[in-house]
C-alpha cells in the first residue's frame, strides 16, 4: 500500500499534508518540519501558510494539473516573503536548478524583499522583484517569453481586474493562470464575502482570453479566500 | 511597424512580424549594469538601442512589452541567465536599501514607538500610583500624582518617601526586596516619560521639516500622526478633506457605516483645543472648516507649494472663532 500520491517530480501529498523535495538539504525556509525517505529529503508544506499548498489540498480535480511541470518559466504576483515561492522552486528548479526552471516572484513589500532576497541567494532560478505587481510592465522585463504558470495573491482591491490584466501580457497561451481572491480586500459591499467572490469570478469570466477551470473554496484553511483556477485560451 | 526590445537586444519588426533591423547590447555586461538598464526599463524608458532604433525608423512605434509577443525572440543564455538573476537581487537590495530613505516609513516607526511608549507609561504610572496609594493610606494622590514616581526613585525606603512627600509613615512597611519592587516600577515609570519626550522631540523636528504647513495648523504630533495614519504624505494629500477629519476615529468610522451614528471624538483633528474646547453644537462646524484646512496643507506640503506663515495660520483660527461666534446658542431641539 502506497503512504503516499506522488503530484509530480517534486511534490508528493500524504495523509497528514503535502511535501517538497528539499533543494537546499538540511535547510528550512520558515522552520518547517524536513524528513528523509531514501536519498532524498521532504519538506513538509504548510496548507494553512500557504494558499497554493491549500489550493492543492482543497480542489476537486486531479492537484498534479495545477502544478506547474518542472523546469517551466512561472510568475509569482504577491510573493511575499517567499516560502510557498520556495517550496515551487523545490519542484520546478530542483537542487541547484538542474531543471532549468526560472520562478519570477514579485512583491511590492521592501520588508517582505529583503527576506525573500536572502532565501534566493540559495536557491538558483528565482528572481526576485521589488515592483508593484499591478503594472505588468515591471515584470514584462525580467521575461523573454511569456510564462507557463501565473499565480497571484495580491491583498489589493480589483484583484480580478489585476489578474485580468497581467495574464493577458504575461501568461503563454494554453498557459494556468491562478487567483487567490480575498475577500477583505475589496471595499466594503452589501451581500458579504460571496457577494465579492460571485462579483471577481464573473468578472474573469467576461475576460476573453480566459477560461475558468474550477473555483476552489479555501475555507478552513484560509478563511475568506477562494481561488480560481483558469486556462488562457 | 514596433520596435520591440528587452535588456539584450532591440528588433524593429514589419507588419508581416519580419525583422526589418535588429540592434544587440555589445559593449561589457556586468551584473551592476544590467540592473541599471532592467531599472530604466521598469520605469517604462526606452533601451539605448531602442532609442537608436526609433531614431533610424521614425514610424515604427515602441512597444514596451512586445518582446514577449515575438514567439522568436531569443532565449536567455546560460551566461545571460546568470547575469539576469545577479541583476535583480542587486535591484532588489538596492530598492530594500531605498526604503530607509523614505520619511515616511520613518515617521511611521517614529509615531508608533510613541504610542506604544505612551500606553506603556499609562500602564505603568498607574500601578506606580496605586501602589503607593496602598502603603501610604493618608497620601493625596491628585495632587501628589505627579511628584510620587519621582519620590520613591529617589528614596532608600517608604519612610523616606513619606516624608519627602510630606504624608505619614506607612502603617505596614515592606520587606526590602517588595519595596526594591516598587522602586523599579517607579524608576521604569521615570525611564519611560523621559524616553516618550525624546521621541515626541524627534517627531516634532521631523514633522516641522516634512509637513511645515500641517505642523503649523495641527501642530507637529497631529500632522505626523496624520501622515502615517493615512499611509503617507502623497496618500494624505490624495484624501478628501471628510477623510481627513475622521483619520484616527477608524473603529467608529467603521461603525457609522454599518448605521451607528458618526464618529464624535478620537480622530486627530477632534483632539484639537479649537474643536474640543468648543461648545459642542459647533464642534462638527469647526471640525468640518479645520479638515478642510488641513486638506489644503497637506496638499502644499507633499507638492512643493509655500508653506503657510504664522499670520496665514492666525487667519483661519480667527475665522474658526468667527463660526463659534455666529452660533452663540444651542441649536432648538426639533
Amino acid at each position: 500500500m502506497a503512504r503516499y500520491v506522488s503530484l509530480g517530480w517534486g511534490i508528493r501529498k500524504e495523509r497528514g499534508g503535502l511535501w517538497t523535495r528539499n533543494a537546499v538539504r538540511g535547510t528550512s525556509v520558515r522552520g518547517e518540519r524536513r524528513k528523509r525517505d531514501g536519498r532524498v529529503e521532504w519538506r513538509k508544506w504548510d496548507s494553512h501558510r500557504s494558499k497554493v499548498a491549500a489550493m492543492l489540498m482543497r480542489t476537486k480535480s486531479d492537484p498534479s494539473t495545477l502544478i506547474p511541470e518542472p523546469g517551466s518559466l512561472c510568475v509569482y504576483l504577491g510573493a511575499s516573503s517567499g516560502s510557498t515561492v520556495s517550496h515551487l522552486h523545490d519542484h520546478i528548479c530542483g537542487a541547484g536548478n538542474h531543471h532549468d526552471g526560472k520562478i519570477i516572484a514579485v512583491d511590492i513589500s521592501s520588508r517582505m524583499m529583503r527576506d525573500l532576497v536572502i532565501m534566493c541567494e540559495t536557491r538558483p532560478g528565482i528572481i526576485p522583484v521589488l515592483a508593484d505587481a499591478r503594472h505588468p510592465l515591471s515584470v514584462a522585463q525580467y521575461l523573454q517569453r511569456k510564462s507557463d504558470w501565473l499565480f497571484q495573491d495580491l491583498s489589493m482591491p480589483d484583484q480580478a481586474k489585476s489578474f485580468i490584466e497581467s495574464t493577458s501580457k504575461l501568461l503563454t497561451e494554453g498557459g494556468l493562470g491562478i487567483i487567490s481572491i480575498k475577500a477583505a480586500s475589496e471595499r466594503w459591499a452589501p451581500g458579504g464575502d460571496e457577494q465579492h467572490f460571485d462579483e471577481s469570478e464573473s468578472l474573469i469570466n467576461s475576460a476573453s482570453h480566459l477560461q475558468i477551470i474550477e473555483r476552489i473554496d479555501l475555507r478552513g484553511l484560509e478563511d475568506q479566500h477562494i481561488a480560481i483556477v483558469t486556462r488562457k485560451v | 511597424m514596433r520596435v520591440v526590445y528587452d535588456w539584450r537586444l532591440s528588433r524593429v519588426i514589419g507588419p508581416d512580424l519580419n525583422v526589418i533591423d535588429e540592434l544587440l547590447w555589445t559593449s561589457t555586461r556586468s551584473s551592476r549594469a544590467v540592473a541599471d538598464r532592467l531599472e530604466g526599463l521598469q520605469r517604462g524608458r526606452m533601451s539605448p538601442e531602442a532609442r537608436i532604433l526609433t531614431a533610424r525608423f521614425p514610424e515604427a512605434i515602441p512597444d514596451s512589452m512586445g518582446h514577449l509577443d515575438d514567439s522568436d525572440w531569443p532565449a536567455l543564455t546560460g551566461e545571460e541567465q546568470q547575469l539576469l538573476e545577479s541583476a535583480a537581487a542587486i535591484l532588489a537590495r538596492r530598492g530594500v536599501a531605498d526604503a530607509a530613505g523614505n520619511i515616511d516609513r520613518r515617521l511611521d516607526m517614529l509615531v508608533s514607538s510613541q504610542s506604544e511608549l505612551r500606553s506603556a507609561w499609562t500602564t505603568v504610572e498607574a500601578r506606580c500610583i496605586e501602589w503607593a496609594g496602598l502603603l501610604l493610606p493618608t497620601l493625596d494622590l491628585d495632587k501628589e500624582r505627579e511628584r510620587i514616581p519621582v519620590a520613591i526613585a529617589e528614596s532608600h525606603d517608604l519612610a523616606g518617601t513619606a516624608d519627602l512627600l510630606g504624608t505619614d509613615s506607612p502603617p505596614h512597611a515592606p520587606s526590602g526586596p517588595e519595596w526594591r519592587a516598587i522602586q523599579e516600577t517607579a524608576r521604569r515609570c521615570i525611564d519611560i516619560s523621559n524616553s516618550l519626550k525624546s521621541s515626541e522631540e524627534a517627531i516634532r523636528s521631523v514633522a516641522r521639516e516634512y509637513l511645515p504647513s500641517l505642523s503649523r495648523l495641527v501642530g507637529p504630533l497631529g500632522a505626523a500622526k496624520l501622515c502615517v495614519m493615512a499611509g503617507g504624505r502623497e496618500r494624505l494629500a490624495r484624501m478628501p478633506s471628510g477623510s481627513i477629519q475622521v483619520l484616527g476615529a477608524h473603529a467608529a468610522m467603521a461603525a457609522h457605516r454599518r448605521g451607528a451614528p458618526p464618529p464624535k471624538h478620537g480622530s486627530v483633528i477632534f483632539s484639537m483645543p479649537q474643536v474640543s474646547k468648543s461648545p459642542r453644537w459647533v464642534r462638527g462646524k469647526i471640525a468640518r472648516f479645520l479638515a478642510g484646512k488641513a486638506s489644503i496643507a497637506s496638499r502644499l506640503d507633499h507638492f512643493d507649494g509655500d508653506p503657510w506663515s504664522e499670520s496665514d495660520i492666525e487667519e483661519i483660527h480667527r475665522h474658526s472663532e468667527s463660526i463659534k461666534q455666529k452660533f452663540p446658542t444651542p441649536p432648538k431641539r426639533k
